[in-house]
């Protein structure tokens, strides 16, 4: 605390004492110092000034210079104003002690109409540039995936040889469109990797995004990586995010998506390019069923879906569901209830193959849930609140249990109206058995990723 | 050239017949107590109801932001559910800028721009009732949703889809809908209105150039609103049918472009943020040049730029939408004009310290204000700036960076500067200054819980903390700054409750006799107001006032010697009038308005609940009307004096002339 008495210089030494805006610049250092420690120091995971890759450390580039000149700026206002109100403080007016009436200065005032505007003209310059880059796509070197937004989960789909929105259309982003049926006469074009949550990349490449929702408006915002995106309902907007090495990078929705919108979460894990291929060889790769007894069961199955097989005229072949394995068990549970809003490739993908409708509409509208093929070579589920594996690597089996026993009650959500997961009413029984099938799906990645990944 | 009493003089003709259109009320006459409030025409009354009623909302507003701070000090906040906690941080925002900072700035639009001018009251006085009664019953409306199943939940900037029927299902949406359109009428009326007095009801002598710098920012507020209210009046029209009527407006499904939502709301948007500051910049205008002694720096200029800041204000919308997906053309478009409306706003902040330069500066209370006031605004301006730079805008947007710039204009720019204003003119208003002891702890610790509060929200924000979650984890590292932010957030609503504790204590006091009337001019002022008794009486000004030039008030009291010294010609009290004329022609208190304006609401719940209301409810508002138009201006029955006679506007008073003849 600074108590310096501050003189006037008219009046006695006393007039004008003046002390607490002392405090008030106190403060404002204090904060512009914080600010820049923060910068330094602070270990947020989605820290805005810690730029991982090419476009945003261009960007951070850009604003770091403005942030100078705002400082600058403040200070010499702050400090104009400290300096005046010690020189030119009075206690109280004396009869006729008044100051020269100065009505303007229009040199002065066009100088600093001017000069604010040339700096502002150089700002400008800057912006246009980065802004040039920013939104400049190399669509021939990139990786390109379709991001689709809902509430209150993403979806990354990733296709073979690319997607341009020129050319393509992904009636997945539209659920109003069935997901086998050409759209406007355009060619039919598949992802072949569908997965929620997580979004992997290779690094060291442009990965461009086009980012859509299928209900309310979203961002997809990762800071490592670039600034955010909407994710806009009936628009295809697109973005980039580049990053230099491998690692985990977080994000977070940032547009008021509605009642879980703090719960939807995402993370872009950034793997060496060879990495990279090696996972998305896995994740084209169809589900299996957990015994040889249980896949002969799930082939008549399918058999029956696609009426191949016809258990009226030969029930005799009919084959029990299989009761052996907890995991078996959990499949033909996940077929009966899950597959009604989840997909698993290989598992129940017949069951949406443009037959299984009621009344013409399909039972299973294209991913309304995410995508479980690969389940657990993830390591958050639920718009990416839970980790799946506790930081030493074995699962998590209560927080999973916890979420199929209830779910509304683990993320919030209007499950009522279709958004966010029901509450099934499953037993404990069923429970263990989802969760030995669900384990089971896809391949445990890397201890390295499951430790980077954790969310608190 | 306008004339004071030209407006008000109106010959009451042959109209002396109709005494109670309708026959339901008798021409109201109180002029104390709470029926002389409800139908009250006065200026002054009317402004005194907008500031009260904006002061309790301020309140409602600050328990609001309390239970989001209390929600957010630590992670995992488990105090609000994430349904309540949406609905809050919605009401919160709504109501701090519909139902406080507007009727704030309109508070002292009502009051001071008639005594500014040197009018009698303003052009339209039941006009202006009816704008206040539209205000208050909408504001009223709005928080009745927190009985009827809960507050609106979609934002303050209510989004599409995300506000449609599908997606937010509960009634508050509606409440938001409806409510804003019914104090949008408030706000379009009250322009009308005041854009009209200020053309037309300007004293002798006071040219455009010759009014005071609030005046001036006022009535550019005014046209802002005029043009701004009927877009969001649109925007708030065409939702309200997708949601109660089953339109498709907003509706993806059926090929709308939630695109359309965001223009029409940012084009009214971003207006509207200068709707809210320039009031605050005239008040701000009008307190420097008193206590420094010195007249403001750069007249001129500062009209200027605050007609700059209008026009310019239109251009700047879509910087709001810079991740929305408008294409980089409009990105740069818009960061460019967002840029240079810093350059107008830079140059008030400038020409308010050239005010202070060399001047005498003596720290009153409302000094105070009006130094910190340019201080926090240029903070919440220089993070404007950042946000234009778009490429880094993607970073800011939605997040707490842009929290805390937006409070340091609206809290820090904005709502302190009101708090200055009330300081300033409360002698004036209420006959007796605001204790200054209390009210400079209440400066100190607004001032310092306000940095305290939005300051570390720049942190947050560049740590990456996103607006509008209900909880945080604690892996993300926002505790720290957080619970500083919520403990600021408390030091401000104490700073508030010593507000509330110096209106009350120095009313007691004043009322007790232990402090004296404050006097016409009790800080040696400079504008019109001041010259005339505190408390303002009914009529004003005694006579009708001729100006000579900027500043008359002053020029009144101080002269030039021949070394262009300043030397005193007469005091104020010398000056100002003595507020003690009789008979006084005043524009008759009048039921109507009220009655109209009741009508709104219930067509509202109409809406809502049950389209039958809407006979009840439309009943009222066009019996308002029709009682309203059929009454007359004056009260027959009341004799004035002068100014009574049939000399002025005789073709104003034909309505009703014909019933009276029937009857």
């Amino acid at each position: 605390m600074i108590v310096k008495r501050l003189r006037s210089p008219r009046q006695d030494p006393s007039a004008g004492r003046f002390q607490a805006p002392r405090h008030a610049l106190a403060l404002v250092t204090t904060l512009a110092l914080s600010v820049v420690l923060s910068s330094c120091a602070s270990h947020a995971e989605l820290d805005t000034l810690k730029p991982k890759g090419k476009i945003s450390r261009e960007v951070n580039n850009l604003i770091t210079p403005v942030f100078v000149v705002a400082g600058i700026v403040l200070l010499l206002i702050g400090g104009a104003t400290l300096y005046m109100i010690k020189r030119f403080g009075v206690k109280s007016y004396e009869e006729g002690d008044f100051p020269e009436q100065v009505h303007g200065n229009t040199k002065l005032e066009i100088g600093w109409t001017i000069v604010p505007a040339l700096i502002l003209a150089v700002v400008a310059v800057g912006t246009v540039s980065v802004l040039q880059d920013q939104n400049h796509y190399d669509k021939k070197n990139a990786l390109s995936v379709v991001v689709v937004g809902q509430q209150w989960w993403w979806e990354y789909r990733y296709y073979d040889g690319g997607f341009d929105p020129a050319k393509d259309y992904d009636p997945g982003i539209d659920i109003r469109v069935d997901a086998v049926q050409n759209h406007d006469g355009k060619v039919e074009k598949h992802p072949v990797v569908i997965t929620p949550t997580q979004l992997v990349i290779p690094t060291n490449r442009e990965v461009d995004l086009y980012i859509s929702s299928r209900d309310v408006i979203h961002s997809f915002w990762i800071p490592a990586l670039n600034g955010k995106r909407d994710a806009v309902p009936g628009r295809i907007a697109p973005w980039k995010i580049e990053a230099d090495g491998p690692g985990v990078y977080f994000g977070q929705c940032t547009e008021f998506c509605g009642l879980s919108h703090s719960r939807m979460r995402m993370q872009v894990v950034a793997m060496d390019p060879a990495d990279y291929d090696t996972w998305l060889t896995q994740q084209k790769a169809p589900a299996t069923a957990p015994t040889a007894e249980g896949q002969k069961w799930l082939d008549q199955q399918k058999a029956i879906t696609a009426k191949s097989f016809d258990p009226k005229a030969d029930p005799s072949k009919l084959i029990a569901a299989p009761t052996a394995s907890a995991a078996d068990r959990g499949m033909v549970i996940f077929r009966g209830q899950c597959s009604r809003c989840h997909l698993a490739a290989g598992i129940d993908e017949d069951l949406n193959n443009g037959t299984a409708n009621v009344d013409g509409k399909p039972q299973q509208v294209s991913n309304a849930a995410p995508n479980l093929t690969h389940f657990s070579s993830r390591t958050t589920y639920a718009g990416g609140i839970f980790n799946l594996y506790n930081a030493d690597g074995t699962l998590n089996q209560p927080q999973l249990e916890a979420w199929l026993r209830n779910p509304p009650k683990e993320k919030d959500a209007y499950a009522q109206g279709n958004r966010g997961m029901p509450n099934l009413g499953l037993s404990e029984d069923q429970i263990n058995d989802l969760v030995a099938f669900l384990t089971g799906l896809g391949q445990k990645p890397t201890q390295d990723i499951i430790a980077k990944t954790e969310v608190q | 050239m306008a004339i004071i009493e030209q407006p008000l003089a109106i010959g009451t003709g042959h109209v002396a017949e109709v005494r109670s259109p309708l026959g339901v009320f008798a021409r109201p006459k109180a002029t104390r107590g709470w029926r002389s409030w409800i139908t009250t025409v006065d200026h002054k009354k009317i402004g005194i109801m907008y500031g009260a009623s904006a002061l309790v909302f301020f309140l409602v507003g600050g328990c609001e932001a309390l239970l989001i701070r209390i929600q957010l000090a630590r992670p995992d906040g488990k105090l609000l559910s994430a349904e309540t906690y949406n609905q809050i941080y919605t009401m919160h925002g709504v109501t701090m800028i519909f139902l406080v900072a507007m009727p704030m700035g309109a508070a002292f639009a009502n009051y001071f721009i008639p005594l500014q001018i040197g009018a009698r009251d303003v052009a339209f006085p039941r006009l202006n009732a009816f704008s206040f009664w539209c205000f208050i019953l909408g504001g009223l409306f709005l928080n009745s949703s927190w009985i009827f199943g809960g507050g609106a939940d979609g934002g303050w900037f209510g989004y599409a889809p995300n506000t449609g029927v599908a997606y937010s299902p509960g009634h508050g949406m509606d409440f938001y809908t409806l409510g804003l359109q019914i104090t949008g009428i408030a706000s379009l009326v009250g322009a009308i209105n005041l854009i009209t007095t200020v053309l037309n009801m300007r004293a002798k002598g006071m040219s455009l150039m010759r009014m005071p710098v609030l005046t001036w920012m006022l009535l550019v507020t005014q046209f802002l609103l005029l043009f701004a209210i009927p877009v969001i009046t649109v925007a708030l029209f065409l939702l309200m049918f997708d949601r109660r009527f089953g339109a498709n407006f907003f509706h993806v499904e059926a090929g709308a472009d939630p695109l359309l939502w965001q223009h029409l709301f940012w084009i009214f948007g971003h207006p509207e943020v200068y709707v809210l500051v320039l009031p605050a910049f005239g008040i701000v205008s009008e307190i420097i040049p008193t206590f420094s002694r010195k007249p403001i720096f750069g007249y001129r200029f500062m009209v200027g730029s605050g007609i700059a800041i209008g026009f310019m204000g239109w251009g700047v919308w879509a910087h709001h939408m810079f991740v929305s997906g408008i294409g980089p053309l409009s990105v740069t478009a818009f960061s460019l004009s967002t840029m240079f409306i810093a350059v107008p706003t830079g140059v008030k902040i400038l020409n308010w310290m050239a005010t202070m330069w060399g001047g005498r500066l003596r720290f009153e209370v409302p000094m105070l204000y009006a130094i910190a006031v340019p201080a926090m605004f240029t903070i919440g301006g220089l993070s404007g700036v950042t946000h234009s730079v778009s490429p880094s805008d993607t970073q800011q947007t939605d997040t707490y960076y842009v929290v805390a710039h937006f409070h340091y204009v609206v809290f820090g720019g904005i709502i302190m500067a009101f708090f200055g204003g009330f300081y300033f003119w409360w002698p004036k208003v209420f006959g007796f200054k605001l204790g200054s002891g209390l009210g400079k702890t209440n400066f100190w610790l607004q001032l310092i819980g306000m940095n305290m509060t939005f300051g570390p929200m720049h942190i947050l924000g560049l740590q990456g903390m996103s607006r509008r979650i209900d909880h945080y984890s604690p892996g993300f590292g926002f505790a720290f700054w957080n619970l500083i932010v919520s403990i600021g957030a408390f030091v401000i609503a104490l700073s508030v409750l010593m507000f509330v504790i110096n209106i009350v204590r120095s009313t007691m006091r004043y009322r007790q006799g232990l402090i004296p009337n404050a006097g016409p001019d009790p800080w040696d002022a400079r504008s019109l107001e001041w010259m005339t008794a505190s408390p303002t009486p009914a009529h004003n000004f005694d006579e009708e006032i001729e100006v000579h030039g900027l500043d008359e008030f002053w020029f009144r009291k101080y002269g030039f010697d021949k070394d262009h010294k300043v030397v005193r010609i007469a005091t104020g009290d010398e000056v100002a009038h003595k507020g003690d004329a009789t008979n006084v022609h005043l524009p008759s208190p009048s039921f109507w308005p009220l009655v109209a304006a009741m009508g709104l609401p219930i067509l509202g719940y109409a809406i809502i609940f049950n389209l039958f209301l809407a006979i009840p409810g439309g009943f009222l508002v066009l019996a308002g009307i029709y009682g309203w138009a059929m009454e007359p201006a004056d009260d027959p029955d009341t004799h004035h004096g002068y100014g009574d006679s049939d000399a002025h506007g005789v073709a104003l008073v034909r309505v009703g002339t014909e019933e009276a003849r029937h009857d």
